[in-house]
């Protein structure tokens, strides 16, 4: 059943938290090498269904999934699955940036590290072209052995996409990435993402329309844990075929 | 640009398989650990009660529970543990009734009043109350505390139940202040700023916002604080008097009393094996089992009806933590048994209605600077009496020589090699078990039932007086399993008595981690040991520092775990093997103290050097703690 350009996909996926069902029945595919943009009103779980692809639900006591969820059209879930690679290909960048309390540095240097880059030279080189990536390099040149925690908001959840770019993921997802950024960080990531569709695939969460709009090839409306309408983003605006989506898309919701 | 970023690709699976056999490994180790100390931890609660368990059914539940009279020598004995228990709670309210307010007290001058210097200055001193050990502070109650209420009411002996309380009132203090003022810096910084924000004076911020934070912190703090106070062995036996009789009347604080660890101290080298006596006493620790569990169980329920809510409003869903401020004093009530009246927190703020916010600040500020200097003052006269008088007896051959005159003249050198063996011996077993099954039980297992068994197993050995221990110690590795009184069968008793508290502090120090970091190295593809070990563990380490700091210091100065497990009074020679007896600081101390007149001298010397001691540890590990506390807070 999967198609050769989709790169993840969900198949009746329901999540719940304990007795609190978060996700209902979604089926969904996330095309390869394409943006794709997730919006919803808030607590409709779209955090929750970016956080099964990378299985960060693992963590959370008495979460209980059903239905299937693809990787490569591969169950993540399998037993044989190793979490941990999945993790390394699917980076997320998170909606409250979350630096370590280590140098700038040393939090792009992470990734690589753990995966098995040693040489200087060539973590010098990731760091140096991730942060660059993310537009915040010359903000921190010279300051890159200071601790990660004297940055700004928006300056940290830079770091943390810097950090998501340096270990080399396929897919990134992303839960508003933007929401702690002023316009002109927000512009640049934004261009970001433009640019790293050639050879990424981006799942972004986020309550800016024009935002979905401006980035993202497909959207997905969800609404109370259900996966309302999915489709070209384009047609998601302007020609919505569920009544709910277009009072949302238009702002007429409530 | 982006083409020169790492390229999306696998793994390697020779990488995969090295690092997935890596895993495992260091998962089976620190599961290892964490069933060590899970066997020890049931093995000790199970042996207790299965030999406590013969008086109940020779003397019944309710003549030895009730029984007013406690008299095992006796024509014929008596069993009933009435007036112990009374002695205890007794004793024990007194101290909170100091200790808490004062504690609170100064935790918030540190954490939100003290400009950094002058915390520089008081917080380290109040570690050093922490580090004195608690049969100087015997030694300081004998000579000086029961002097003075002998003289000031004018009583024939000054070894009374107000003289227990002041001592362990005292001794209590730098648990409550330094977990509570943890807690307070804990909370994050947003709340004080929105409460500022509003327009909140900074006494409202604290009182209606960073208080009710860190509310579960200072209940533990409390409730940490009780633990200690019911637990004290040895100060106690010097100051109370150790009659056993119910205080007539019961608000009598100028009665003798006699606690129930008190009676195991005094008692245990005596009953023989096996007789009556023996299983009254196992009887006595299984109630302080039962008051212990019971404090425990207390606090998990207040922490339960705090917690949900506040941990709620900690990821920002609803203002809950307003209506805490006001359950604030009740709460505390009900963990200490203290009127809220005596607690000088929000409910005192909200007594005084009709005064502007900037006055009842006034009062609250100057109530705090006053505790802390009631605080330092406890602090600098225990710390003048002991050095002043100790000094003169130092001397190259008092550290270094063997006693002579039971004490009086020679020194104390094999004591002090005996101590740092024990209080060695007792880490070097207990860290690693106990750090590896915190990680275990933290990171590895995800709450389930087996791991809140455990918890609360460890919770409540942590509880458990250390005499208890010393009780165990001295049935089960001296007499049954027959290693005699012995540095082996002493620094095991030791460190089975610090492994709760390191597990515990370990665990705490783990949770303070947010979990946006873990998942955040996660998220990267780091494995579970990569994000523990380069995420996890750095910042904790401060904290569980902190946990093996107090674990040396106590280490160090408990003389009831070793009593009867590990030292001899006197001893010319150093041990041979593990299986000698070695002398021991504190317990040369309270022997002196207590048995030897006309030792005066070296009482304080010997005094002086176990405070010395003690404190150099404390210094180190302070000093390293500081030197990893550069990276910023969450
Ligand atoms: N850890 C958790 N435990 C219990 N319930 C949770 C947890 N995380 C989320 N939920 C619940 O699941 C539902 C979906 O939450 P989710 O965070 O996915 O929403 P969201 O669409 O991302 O919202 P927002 O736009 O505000 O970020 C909500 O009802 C939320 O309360
Ligand atoms: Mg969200």
């Amino acid at each position: 059943m999967q198609d050769d350009d989709s790169i993840l996909a969900t198949e009746h996926l329901s999540l719940y938290y304990g007795d609190n069902q978060a996700l209902r029945d979604i089926s969904v595919r996330i095309p390869r090498n394409r943006v794709t943009a997730l919006i919803g009103p808030s607590g409709c779980g779209k955090s929750t269904l970016l956080r099964c692809f990378n299985r960060l639900n693992d963590l959370i006591e008495g979460v209980r999934i059903e239905g299937r969820i693809l990787f490569e059209g591969r169950d993540i879930r399998d037993p044989g699955c190793d979490v941990v690679e999945l993790r390394k290909r699917i980076g997320m960048v998170f909606q409250k940036p979350n630096p370590f309390p280590s140098s700038i540095y040393d939090n792009v240097a992470y990734g690589p590290r753990v995966h098995g880059v040693r040489n200087r030279g060539a973590l010098d080189a990731i760091v140096r072209v991730s942060l660059e990536a993310a537009a915040l390099w010359d903000e921190v040149a010279d300051r890159l052995h200071d601790s990660a925690m004297g940055l700004s908001g928006g300056q940290q959840q830079r770091l943390c996409i810097a950090r998501t770019l340096a270990v080399g993921p396929g897919v990134i997802l992303m839960d508003e990435p933007c929401s702690a950024l002023d316009p002109i960080a927000t512009s640049k990531i934004e261009n970001l993402i433009n640019d790293l569709k050639e050879h990424y695939t981006v799942v972004i969460v986020t309550h800016n329309m024009q935002q979905a709009a401006r980035v993202s090839d497909f959207t997905g409306f969800m609404y109370l844990g259900r996966l309302i309408e999915f489709g070209p983003t384009a047609r998601i605006f302007e020609n919505p075929r569920e009544e709910l989506t277009n009072n949302y898309v238009t702002g007429r919701f409530g | 640009m982006p083409e020169v970023l790492p390229q999306p690709g696998r793994l390697s699976s020779l990488w995969k398989r090295t690092r997935r056999i890596r895993e495992r490994a260091v998962r089976t180790v620190w599961f290892c650990t964490a069933i060590v100390a899970v066997v020890a931890i049931f093995f000790i609660l199970v042996f207790l009660v299965r030999n406590g368990y013969p008086i109940f059914a020779e003397v019944g539940v309710r003549a030895f529970l009730a029984g007013d009279t406690w008299n095992p020598t006796g024509t014929p004995p008596a069993y009933g543990i009435l007036p112990l228990i009374a002695g205890t709670l007794l004793v024990t309210l007194g101290a909170m009734a100091i200790a808490v307010p004062l504690g609170i007290a100064v935790a918030v001058f540190i954490a939100e009043l003290a400009p950094p210097r002058l915390r520089g200055v008081v917080k380290p001193a109040v570690e050093l109350l922490a580090g004195i050990p608690s049969v100087v502070y015997g030694f300081f109650g004998l000579v000086i505390l029961t002097d003075w209420i002998r003289i000031s009411f004018e009583i024939p002996s000054g070894e009374t139940w107000l003289a227990g309380s002041i001592l362990l009132g005292i001794m209590a203090l730098p648990t409550i202040v330094s977990v509570s003022e943890d807690a307070i810096a804990a909370v994050p910084r947003g709340y004080r700023e929105g409460s500022l924000a509003l327009g909140a004076t900074h006494w409202q911020t604290i009182a209606g916002v960073v208080i009710p934070g860190a509310l579960s912190g200072i209940t533990a703090a409390i409730i940490l604080g009780v633990g200690r106070a019911i637990g004290e062995t040895m100060a106690v036996i010097m100051v109370v008097g150790n009659a056993a009789v119910i205080p007539e009347p019961l608000w009598n604080v100028l009665s003798p009393v006699r606690t129930l660890t008190g009676t195991l101290g005094i008692e245990m080298g005596e009953a023989a094996a096996g007789s009556t006596h023996y299983h009254a006493l196992f009887g006595v620790a299984v109630v302080l089992l039962a008051i212990t569990l019971a404090v425990n169980l207390i606090a998990r329920y207040v922490l339960l009806r705090l917690g949900g809510p506040a941990r709620r409003a900690r990821r920002g869903h609803s203002g809950a933590a307003k209506p805490f401020a006001r359950a604030v004093p009740g709460l505390l009530a009900a963990a200490t048994g203290i009127p809220a009246a005596a607690v000088p927190l929000p409910g005192a703020a909200r007594a005084g209605r009709r005064v502007s916010p900037k006055t009842r600040q006034k009062i609250a500020f100057w109530l705090m600077y006053a505790s802390t200097g009631i605080v330092l003052l406890f602090l600098g006269v225990i710390l003048f009496d002991i050095v002043s008088n100790g000094l003169p007896a130092l001397s190259w051959e008092f550290l270094t020589a063997p006693p002579r005159d039971l004490g009086r003249a020679g020194g104390i050198g094999p004591a002090i090699l005996g101590t740092i063996y024990l209080v060695g011996g007792a880490i070097l077993f207990a860290l690693p078990i106990g750090i590896g099954a915190a990680i275990y039980l933290h990171e590895y297992t995800r709450g389930g039932r087996v791991a809140g068994i455990i918890r609360a197993g460890a919770d409540l050995l942590n509880g458990t007086p250390s005499i208890v221990f010393g009780l165990f110690g001295f049935a089960f590795l001296v007499l049954y399993l027959n290693l005699g009184v012995s540095l082996l069968a002493g620094l095991v008793t030791l460190g089975l008595m610090i492994l709760p508290t390191i597990i515990r502090t370990t665990e705490e120090a783990l949770a303070s981690i947010p979990a946006g970091v873990r998942e955040g190295s996660l998220a990267l593809g780091a494995t579970h040991w990569q994000t523990i070990w380069r995420v996890v563990l750095p910042p904790a380490v401060p904290g569980i520092l902190t946990g093996t700091i107090l674990s040396i210091g106590r280490a160090a100065g408990e003389t009831a775990p070793i009593l009867f497990t590990a030292v001899v009074f006197s001893r010319r020679l150093l041990p041979g093997s593990v299986m000698e007896p070695v002398m021991a600081l504190p317990y040369h101390l309270f022997i002196l103290a207590t048995n030897v007149p006309g030792a005066r001298e070296n009482q304080y010397g010997t005094a002086l050097v176990l405070l010395a001691l003690v404190t150099a540890v404390y210094l180190v590990a302070i000093f390293v703690r500081s030197r990893y506390r550069s990276s910023a807070r969450w």
